[in-house]
Order: C-alpha cells, then structure tokens, then sequence
C-alpha cells in the first residue's frame, strides 16, 4: 500500500465551495459563456479579405466561450449531484470578517477610484493609508487609541512622501 | 567547455555597473515580501516590474530574478516562525519547520531552510544551463502548429494540476485565455470587446490584471480573516549544519530533480514542486514516522523542491515563451517590457541571454545565503508588523504599479475590476495559476492557431499529423484524461498493478 501523499495544514482554506455556491457560479458562468460565443457570432468575418474567413476574429473567443459554457454546465451538474439544489450553503465567515472585507473594499475603491487622479497622489495616499490603519486598528479599545491615531498619520504621512520619494525622484516614474 | 565560457561572460556582462548594489536590495526585498504573509512572489515581481522601467534590460533582469529568488526562500521564515506560509509554496515548510521551531530549533529549522533552498536554486540553475541552450535549438523547428499545442498544453496541465478542483482549473484557464482576448487582435486589427471604448480597444495590461490578482485580492484576503499571532522571539544558531546537508544528500538531489521538472511544466509552480518533494521524501524516508512532527528531512525536502523550481520555472520562459510558474509569467511580462524577445528565437537572436540569466540567479542565490545567515531579528520584527498599518501601503504600490507602465488611469480601474473578480474566484476556490497561465498564453494560443489555419488554407490535419504536434497533442489529451475521476483512477490502478 502506498503512504498517502503529504496533506495540507490549510485544509479549512481549501475546502471545496458549498454546492449551491458552485450552483450560482455555474449558472453565471454559463450565461457568460453564451453572451461571450453571441457577441463573438456577431464580430465581422472579413471573408473578402482573407478569402476563407479563417481569421475571422470571432473564431478564437467563440471557441473559449463555447468551452466556458460547457465547463460550467458540468460544474452545475455536478452541484446539483452533490446538493446544490436542495441545500443552502452556509454564509461563509463571521459578520466581523465580512465587516471588515466591506471596510476594505470600500476604502481601497475611494482611494483608488477616487482620490487617485483628483487629489495629489502623496496626499491622496497619505489619507488613504490613515484611514484604513484607523479604521482597522480603532476596534482594539480605547486604551491607546489617541496613540495609535497619531501613528496611523505618520505612517500615512511616510508612505505618502516615501513613494513619491522613491518612485517619482529615485526611479524617475510618473505618478497619477 | 563552450558552456563555461559561456557562463564565464555571462558572469562578466551581468557583474557591472553596481550589479551587487542591485543584488543586494532586490534580494532584500524579495526576503521581506516572501517572509510576510498575504504578499506573494508573483506580487513582489510584478511591483518591482514597476520600478525597473527606468533600468536597462540587464539590470532589470537582474533585480527581478533577485526579487523571485528572494521571495521564494522569504516564505519559510514565517512558516517556520508563525506556521502561517508567507508564500503558497512555503505551505509545505510549515509541517515540520514549526514543529522544530516550538521545540525550540527555530534556529535550527531556518538553517535547513537557508541550506536547502541554497542547495536547491544552484541544481536547478545547473539543469537550466545544462539543457536550456539545446532544449532551445529543439524548440527552433517549433512552428505555429506546434506553438498551439504548447500553449494549450500549459493550460490543461496548469489547470489539472495547479491544485484544488482541476473542473475549476480549466475554468479558470479559459477566463484567462478570455480576457486576453480583449482588445485589437493582430489579423485585421478588430478591437473585441471593446464597445467603442478606446482604452479597452488597447487589450487589457497584463500588469495591472495581475497586480490586482495577486495584489488588490490579497489585501482583500488578508484583512478578512484573523490576525496572525505572535512568535516565539527566541532563536538558536541559524548556521547550516553540514551534518543536516550530507545526511540528507539523497533527498536533496530528489527534491532538486523534481521541483526543477515540475518549473519546467507550464503552469504549476512552487507550491506544486514542495508538496511533490515532500511526498517523495515522506515515500522514501526511514522515518516516515517523524514527518510533520520536526522532520529535517521533510523540511529539507520542500525548501530544496521550491527553490528548485525557480530556474525550472525559467527554463520554458527562455525556451518555449511559456512560463513555468506564476511569478515567471510576470518575469516573462517584464521581459516583454524590456525589449528582450523569450522563446525559441533567442537561441538564435541572443544565445547569451540564457548564460546571463544562470549568472543572475546564482548571484541570487549567493545573496539569499548571505541574508539567510545574517538576516534574522531584523526579519522578526518586520514579520510582527500588524496588517493593518501593512496591507494600506501594499494596496499604494499596488496602485502604483498598475498606473505606471503607460500612466494610463484606466489600469487602476483595471487592477481594481481584477482584484475583485480575483478575490471572488478565489473565495469559489477556483485557482489562480490557470488563469494567469491563461491569460499570458492567449495570444499566443490566438496568433498561431490561426497563423496555422491560414497556412494550411483551412485544413485542420497539420495539427494533428506533424511528429512533435502529434506528440503534444497526445500529452495534452493525456493530462486532460488524468484529470477525469474515471480515466485518472484507472491509470493510478494500472499503475499500482504493474
């Protein structure tokens, strides 16, 4: 009997996705497979000037959006074999953990989606890194909270004037 | 005896100009992205791409090689220190580098680390220099037909094997060769995908998708779940015992061996050649027993596979033009940038290129050591910096590092639209190696497949009939028949039979 092979001390992270996870993935993949193969049938052929219309060039994202559609038809299948029909997968992770996953997305889409372009890039980071530093750091209690502000700005402040620093005069870069 | 002359102006050309000061921080850098977790190789490379813009190709070479080097040895300190893999391939190191590290060989653990990896990036560089010059002429009757089946091939073995679900593997893969699409493709400059949109009509940059990816997901990752605990601050000697090196010189070469074939397959990386080192060490050891409890020879085993797998993972970049990890698709990218054209052309443009690149990796490699030896509070501290003052100056690089390739807005909002959709493909656990695979190898797979149709007037058979295009399409239907659960049982069976 052969030794098994060696396992993952990461299993809890590596757990396959509920059924019905896979289930809404694949039905969005598979629509997305098919808007991809329609939008590539409508792509003009240029028969006229490649005489076959085997440049065609809907011909290659055609062919990938037709393997999407059929690779997520099996994934369905699959979910709906191991209960992704009938069962409903469990939220994954705390409310803490999603509060925390929205606090960053939504800092990280103003910053970079906002800020960058709008403001000056050192100050647009500079508030940005504050921000987020305070955000996360603000649930740890009010013991020590005035000290950890006042190093989220100089740490804000740092990074701000360090990348500008380094990337616009030491490696003679544009910044946004 | 034309090799060593090779590599002797390899080392000439490469070591100039401040080569070591360079060296020194890329390698430094690399330690201290590997080491801490939530920043990947793939990551480090891709932002340090940023800064070489200014460099010639030389250097720049030079510094990323450092940074790939580096970040792959970083990973194992935090595995051994916190049990948490600074890098997806130090996951392996942490079975039984903690295990020695609570019984108080953290020293010990970082020294077998430090030797290892050592051990491991010089065999594989050996085997780069040894077979890359001739692989490379072979690949010089490499035409489109042939080029069509390497790039699937790397997709269908990436997405059999790069871990986890190969049904998602594929899926993945076929996102990536997807979005590559997009954007003016080279027969008669139609923009796909583009809606009358001038900045989506110019492709989507491979930089910025992967910046977000690997950057903008794993900041999202990161600040999701708990923070990391504290270490153990108290550490023995970290200087490699010869005794642990020639102990284990069987295992060593057999880990050498197999993580520089599995870099050399298109798609798989690291975390795929420690793991596979760590099962053949486990297969073949004495003290099976011992495994995931302190081994040395199980920690050996996984640092000398990963390191191993750097220059393998190089080896189809300059060869082939497909990369053999995730951090060499960015290395690839760079190489791109820098005006140097990898694939089977350089034997003929710039035969040297492949002696200067084994140069750079074993100055690498002889950094690393350095560090390894002498770097250790230091990296203690930065490796307890919290992730909350850490992970907002990343997603600023990561900012950075999209924007400044073409200084183009358009790829910030690029790096984030990928960081979102990479951070949700993960949490599906769908894996990222395929996709990056996918989308660095699309317009290959685009270009020459119908390079090919247009060459044979339409006829289909020159892929199926040409000897080496018959042979890799054999393997790719092999490695996609391996991922079936029938087909793939079976030949396990018949394996075990015979």
């Amino acid at each position: 009997m052969s030794e098994p092979d060696a396992a993952s001390p990461f299993e809890g992270e590596k757990a396959p996705a509920s059924p019905r996870a896979d289930l809404v993935t694949a039905a969005v993949l598979c629509v997305f497979g098919i808007a991809v193969v329609t939008q590539a049938w409508q792509m003009p052929r240029f028969v006229e000037q490649s005489g076959t219309g085997l440049t065609a060039p809907g011909i290659v994202p055609g062919f990938y959006g037709v393997v999407i559609a059929l690779l997520s038809i099996v994934l369905g299948m699959r979910a709906i074999r191991r209960g992704g029909w009938a069962v409903r997968g469990a939220a994954q992770g705390s409310a803490a953990d999603r509060r925390q996953l929205a606090t960053a997305a939504v800092l990280g889409v103003v910053y970079a989606g906002g800020m960058v372009g709008r403001v000056p890039f050192w100050l647009a980071s500079a508030l940005f890194v504050f921000a987020f530093t305070t955000a996360f750091e603000w649930e740890l209690g009010p013991q020590g909270r005035l000290r950890r502000v006042i190093e989220a700005a100089l740490i804000g402040i740092g990074t701000g004037i360090g990348v500008m620093l380094v990337f616009e005069k030491l490696f003679l870069l544009r910044l946004p | 005896m034309d090799a060593l002359n090779n590599l002797a102006g390899g080392f000439a050309h490469v070591l100039g100009g401040g080569a070591i000061f360079h060296a020194l921080w890329a390698t430094l850098i690399g330690i201290i992205i590997g080491a801490l977790p939530g920043l990947t190789a793939t990551m480090g490379v891709a932002l340090l791409t940023t800064l070489t813009f200014g460099m010639g190709p030389d250097k720049a070479m030079l510094v990323l090689v450092c940074v790939y080097v580096g970040a792959i040895y970083g990973g194992s300190r935090s595995a051994i220190l916190l049990n948490i893999p600074g890098t997806p391939a130090s996951a392996a190191s942490t079975l039984d580098g903690f295990p020695l590290a609570r019984q108080g060989l953290a020293g010990r653990a970082m020294g077998i680390s430090t030797s290892g990896s050592w051990l491991g990036t010089l065999f594989g560089t050996m085997i780069l220099a040894l077979f890359a010059p001739s692989f490379g002429e072979f690949a010089l009757q490499f035409g489109s037909y042939e080029m069509f089946w390497v790039a699937l091939f790397g997709i269908v073995i990436a997405g059999s094997l790069s871990g986890g679900d190969p049904l998602k593997g594929y899926i993945a893969g076929f996102l990536g060769l997807f979005v590559a699409t997009i954007g003016q493709e080279t027969n008669h400059a139609y923009a796909r995908f583009a809606y009358g949109n001038g900045d989506l009509a110019g492709g989507l940059g491979l930089l910025p998708v992967l910046v977000g990816v690997f950057g903008v997901a794993e900041v999202l990752s990161a600040m999701r779940g708990p923070a990391v605990m504290a270490v153990s601050s108290k550490i023995d000697s970290v200087i490699p015992r010869i005794r642990d090196v020639t102990q284990h010189w069987k295992t060593i070469l057999r880990s050498g061996a197999l993580g520089t074939f599995i870099g050399a397959m298109p798609g798989l990386g690291e975390d795929i050649a420690a793991w596979t080192s760590y099962a053949a060490a486990k297969r073949a050891s004495a003290e099976r027993e011992k495994f995931g409890k302190g081994s040395i020879e199980g920690l050996m085993a996984a640092e000398t596979g990963e390191s191993a797998c750097v220059p393998g993972a190089i080896i189809p970049v300059l060869t082939l033009a497909v990369p053999g990890s995730a951090p060499a698709a960015v290395l690839m990218a760079a190489m791109m940038i820098h005006g140097l054209n990898p694939g089977p052309m350089l034997a003929i443009t710039t035969p040297e290129f492949i002696y200067q690149i084994v140069a750079m990796l074993i100055i690498a490699d002889m950094v690393k050591i350095f560090y390894g030896l002498a770097l250790v509070r230091p990296l203690l501290w930065i490796l307890l910096i919290p992730r909350a003052r850490l992970m907002p100056v990343v997603f600023v690089l990561c900012t950075v590092g999209a924007f400044a390739i073409t200084s183009r807005l358009f790829d910030i909002w690029v790096m984030l639209g990928a960081g979102v959709v990479g951070f949700i493909l993960r949490e599906l656990r769908f894996p990222m190696a395929p996709l990056v695979l996918g989308i660095v190898l699309g317009e290959l797979l685009d270009k020459n497949l119908l390079r090919g149709l247009v060459l044979s007037g339409g006829d289909i058979s020159p892929f199926f009939t040409r000897p080496i295009s018959v042979g890799l399409c054999a393997l790719t239907l092999v490695a996609a028949a391996w991922s079936i659960p029938g087909l793939g049982s079976l030949f396990r069976r018949k394996r075990a039979i015979a």
